[in-house]
């Protein structure tokens, strides 16, 4: 089968202007500046194949939206060559950018003033849809984000989940037969997120596009991904399904412990201790897998616990293990 | 492609009208010069009987017409392009299968100033009753000969200013330089003053740039001022100016969105 995407030794180096803090260090970059090289993405190769979900992971900074912005057409790269549906994707040729679409959970294309119903129309006209076909596919799109009740409130009134449907249904009216999803679900909640989530699988079933996807929940890509690229530093480091990954790294989990009196424990005794992000106290060890149920049943006998939860880690701590093992 | 128009126009109306109290004042706000320009010249004019053969009429007609040809011609589009460029929310507009300033920027400043027109209809209309001015220099001749004329002013205005907002492709903030660009159409156009009252250096100049086409001209065909050589001239001049002003753009968009997605679009 011919690949939708094909990617070449891909590489984008960008040149960034960098100075000394201080008054004196702004004058004289003044007349003098210096840039510094930053290598986004290095010689990446991969191809996805049609109707491929493909999780796109890696810490901040690691390439993966530069990544999407080549293969969208915004950015030009420095190297390597790149095919999306037979399209170089910076020649950004009209057909091209009629055939795919690129969602930025962070940016929004929609006009805040007016009803979405609005912008779909725009839409409409832009990527000329027969009134057939749009009425057909908004109606696709109405079944499956529920979109009825929020078209016609001016965008700027709505959530930030009810804005994400819109937004989603707004790029995908043209029916792309590409998906590059940024970070679609950054943001909402819980019961929003697994919304989009139903959404894209369905999407894909029906439409048979391939998608791209690039999120920092575990869950949306453990929901819809079966192969995922890893990227750190610009560089590919793992191509492959999330069993595999999986398999790779140790299973381990973080139990998350508040404890309801002061207590001079030591929670190295129970697993390698990790520091918490949240700041209200609650400290984790990390255990593996295999060992939660034993430990978790020793720390609430020997602990005075107000609260204990088990979570799995960050994904961008099981792609750093992953590297580091 | 009338229909993209057409939904664009619908959609900047619609915006504009959540924001009405803005555009009124965005109106109000460019009465100010011509208004102040023509109250300093009636005052000398009526006290020295006229000033360079020009009276106190000719200067009201050229005033009150400036603020409807203002209207139509002067170039907007900054305020609709330089931020996009700015904060990368061009990229959006880039992922569409169509040109975004031919056809976003373009109907957006063609569609604020038609709802500009019906803030300034009544205003322009007070404006003629408080200083009677005699427009019976006008002909309909006169008339059909300025359209084109105006046409031609806007489509070289909207070009130009497109071009020098797209500066910010390479500067980023780009208000200084279209500070700049703007004090030249005053001087250069006959904004601050009818410009055969200007420096003969400045006329000479004047002479071959296209900012005299923005104002000057259009004004002065309409009020029926102008030899018919002088008109044919104007007619060439806007021609030139055209093909001129659709190449510099050509070339700086190019350079531009190719400079955007080299350094992080």
């Amino acid at each position: 089968m011919k690949d939708d995407i094909l990617v070449e030794q891909l590489s984008k180096t960008f040149q960034v202007p960098e100075r000394e803090p201080g008054f004196g260090a702004a004058l004289r970059s003044f007349f003098h500046r210096k840039y510094r090289d930053v290598q986004a993405v290095q010689q990446v190769s991969f191809s996805i194949q049609p109707g491929e979900v493909v999780g796109f992971l890696g810490p901040n900074g690691a390439g993966k939206t530069t990544t999407l912005k080549m293969l969208s057409g915004l950015l030009h790269p420095t190297g390597g060559k790149a095919r999306v549906l037979n399209f170089t994707p910076w020649d950004r040729n009209p057909d091209f950018l009629k055939t795919m679409t690129l969602v930025m959970g962070q940016r929004s294309r929609l006009s805040w003033d007016i009803p979405a119903a609005d912008s779909f129309l725009l839409n409409q006209a832009i990527y000329r849809i027969p009134e057939a076909d749009f009425k057909h596919t908004l109606k696709e799109l109405d079944e499956l984000l529920e979109l009825t009740p929020i078209l016609r409130k001016p965008v700027r009134n709505l959530s930030l989940g009810e804005r994400m449907k819109c937004e989603l249904a707004a790029r995908l009216l043209h029916r792309p037969k590409v998906l590059f999803l940024d970070e679609p679900t950054i943001g909402l909640d819980i019961t929003a997120q697994a919304r989009i989530r139903s959404f894209l699988r369905e999407y894909n079933y029906r439409t048979g596009a391939s998608i791209l996807l690039t999120s920092h929940y575990m869950a949306d890509v453990t929901a819809l991904c079966e192969r995922v690229l890893i990227i750190d530093h610009g560089r590919l480091k793992y191509d492959g399904s999330l069993t595999e990954l999986s398999r790779r790294i140790a299973p381990f989990k973080l139990i998350g412990v508040t404890l309801g009196a002061p207590c001079p424990c030591d929670l190295g005794r129970y697993g390698t201790p990790v520091h918490g992000d949240d700041g209200d106290g609650k400290q984790f060890v990390q255990v593996k897998a295999s060992e939660v149920a034993a430990i978790t049943s020793r720390m609430l006998a020997d602990l005075p616990i107000h609260d204990l939860t088990i979570e799995d880690p960050p994904i961008e701590d099981v792609i750093e293990r992953a590297f580091q093992e | 492609m009338l229909q993209i128009y057409k939904r664009f126009w619908q959609v900047n109306w619609a915006e504009h009208w959540q924001y009405r109290a803005n555009l009124m004042m965005y109106v109000l706000y460019g009465l100010v010069s011509p208004v102040v320009y023509l109250a300093v010249w009636i005052t000398i004019a009526n006290s020295q009987g006229s000033v360079d053969g020009l009276t106190a009429n000719d200067f009201v007609t050229y005033y009150l017409t400036m603020l409807v040809i203002d209207q139509i011609i002067a170039d907007i589009s900054q305020y609709y392009l330089a931020d996009k460029i700015q904060d990368g929310t061009l990229s959006s507009d880039l992922l569409r299968p169509i040109h975004p300033v031919l056809t976003q920027t373009l109907i957006a400043t063609t569609a604020q100033k038609a709802l500009s027109f019906v803030a300034l209809a009544p205003v322009w209309m007070i404006l003629v009753l408080l200083f009677r001015p005699d427009f019976g220099a006008v002909t309909l001749t006169s008339f059909l000969l300025t359209l084109p004329v105006i046409l031609l002013g806007a489509a070289i205005a909207f070009l130009l200013g497109v071009s020098v907002t797209c500066l910010a492709f390479w500067t980023t903030r780009v208000n200084a330089i279209i500070d700049l660009y703007d004090a030249l159409i005053v001087l250069f156009s006959g904004q601050f003053v009818p410009l055969q009252l200007m420096p003969a250096a400045i006329q000479a100049v004047a002479r071959y740039l296209p900012f005299q086409l923005f104002r000057y001209a259009p004004i002065e065909t309409l009020l029926n001022h102008l030899s018919p050589a002088d008109l044919a001239r104007n007619y060439v001049l806007s021609a030139v100016w055209l093909a001129l002003a659709l190449f510099i753009f050509n070339r700086i968009w190019r350079a531009g969105v190719r400079r955007f997605s080299a350094v992080g679009a």
